[in-house]
């Protein structure tokens, strides 16, 4: 459940926000999640809501955007998406860093990230008309 | 006249009353900006710190029990040992006569690398040349979170069946070694060790993969040649 520890970070630097903020509310938050990473939608989503109960950003949304992966090789000079391998068990096809171009190792240039891409906020006098 | 059930008032925030701000915050940043400076602290410090990742059971305290058997004699060897409760494994290694980090996650599903940092502080680093990291028995936390290691080690044995590395792929892109541990039982265990070694490279075609049998010893010379040399 790394999840956790990844909704705790999140949640922190919120606060930190709302607490520089006292006549905002936050409404949302975008995270964008890379293909690279291992970090579950949906145990994100439940860590999140699960810790902000009781916090001065109960009720925010928690939008995650997937982000694909690329890589690119530095023997073919291939850049783009990933091969995609569909050896695992469950059917879903995984990234790989094989090159699609050429089948030697690939590095990845895009989808490990795990970021906070933007805060959606509101006057709070908004916030608490439309409540 | 309002319909059933909705509200008669709406109030609703008009575009301008809603903000968005860029934020671009990693949120593991924190994370890695540690592992950075532990790897800085080590490199002053002539210190490579390989850590080892692995279900339960794969042999991970085995495999760092032989590797400091086989090297300490010549050159400072330490481990930090990374357990959610229990020193068994610390206990067992500390007979090696090295220094031993015991490092309890209280439940935790991975290490970090403040918890490794505060494990630096601990030691005398002065005559270490390597420290072997053994990471919380778990074969998908830990993939996130990079210590300051100079490599990882996956270790997986065929005991855990053959179906190992295709399910858990992620932990696999992120390391430069993996090892196939207790090979002395495929047979008995009818899992294809060749098969492991594919399923590897159909992840990763550059990463080094090393059978191992920590029983009979096969393997374990290429190991720690190919650890010393990273």
């Amino acid at each position: 459940m790394h999840e956790f520890s990844i909704a705790s970070g999140l949640v922190e630097k919120l606060l930190d926000f709302a607490e520089k903020n006292p006549d905002k509310k936050i409404v949302e938050v975008r995270v964008a999640i890379g293909e690279f990473t291992q970090i579950e939608d949906e145990q994100l989503r439940f860590c999140y809501e699960s810790i902000i109960t009781e916090m001065p950003i109960a009720g925010s949304r928690l939008t995650i955007e997937s982000v694909l992966g690329r890589v690119a090789c530095s023997h073919c000079s291939y850049s783009g998406a990933p091969k995609y391998w569909d050896g695992a068990l469950h059917g879903l096809p995984i990234a790989t860093l094989e090159c699609p171009g050429c089948g030697n190792a690939a590095r990845v240039i895009e989808g490990e990230e795990c970021a906070i891409r933007s805060v959606r906020f509101m006057p709070n006098e908004i916030a608490r008309a439309i409540a | 006249m309002a319909e059933l059930g909705a509200p008669q008032v709406m109030l609703e925030a008009s575009p301008d009353e809603i903000y968005d701000i860029e934020l671009e915050h990693s949120l593991l940043e924190a994370n890695a900006k540690l592992a950075t400076e532990n790897r800085a602290l080590l490199d002053q410090s002539g210190i490579t710190a390989i850590d080892f990742m692995g279900a339960i059971g794969s042999g991970k305290t085995t495999l760092i029990t032989k590797l400091v058997g086989m090297l300490k004699d010549k050159i400072g060897v330490a481990v930090f040992n990374g357990d959610a409760t229990t020193s068994n494994d610390a206990d067992a290694i500390s007979k090696q006569n090295v220094p031993v980090v015991q490092i309890a996650t209280i439940n935790g599903c991975h290490l970090d690398a403040n918890l490794v940092g505060k494990g630096l502080k601990k030691i005398d680093l002065g005559n270490l040349k390597m420290i072997f990291i053994e990471n919380i028995g778990n074969l998908i936390c830990p993939a996130e979170f990079p210590l300051g290691s100079k490599a990882r080690v996956v270790v997986v044995s065929v005991t855990e069946g053959p179906w190992m590395v295709r399910k858990h792929p992620h932990m696999f892109l992120g390391s430069q070694v993996v090892v196939i541990n207790k090979i002395d039982l495929a047979g008995a265990m009818e899992v294809s060790v060749d098969q492991l070694i594919a399923d590897v490279h159909a992840l990763k075609p550059d990463i080094k993969v090393i059978p191992t049998s920590c029983k009979t010893g096969a393997g374990l010379n290429e190991v720690a040649e190919t650890l010393l040399a990273v």
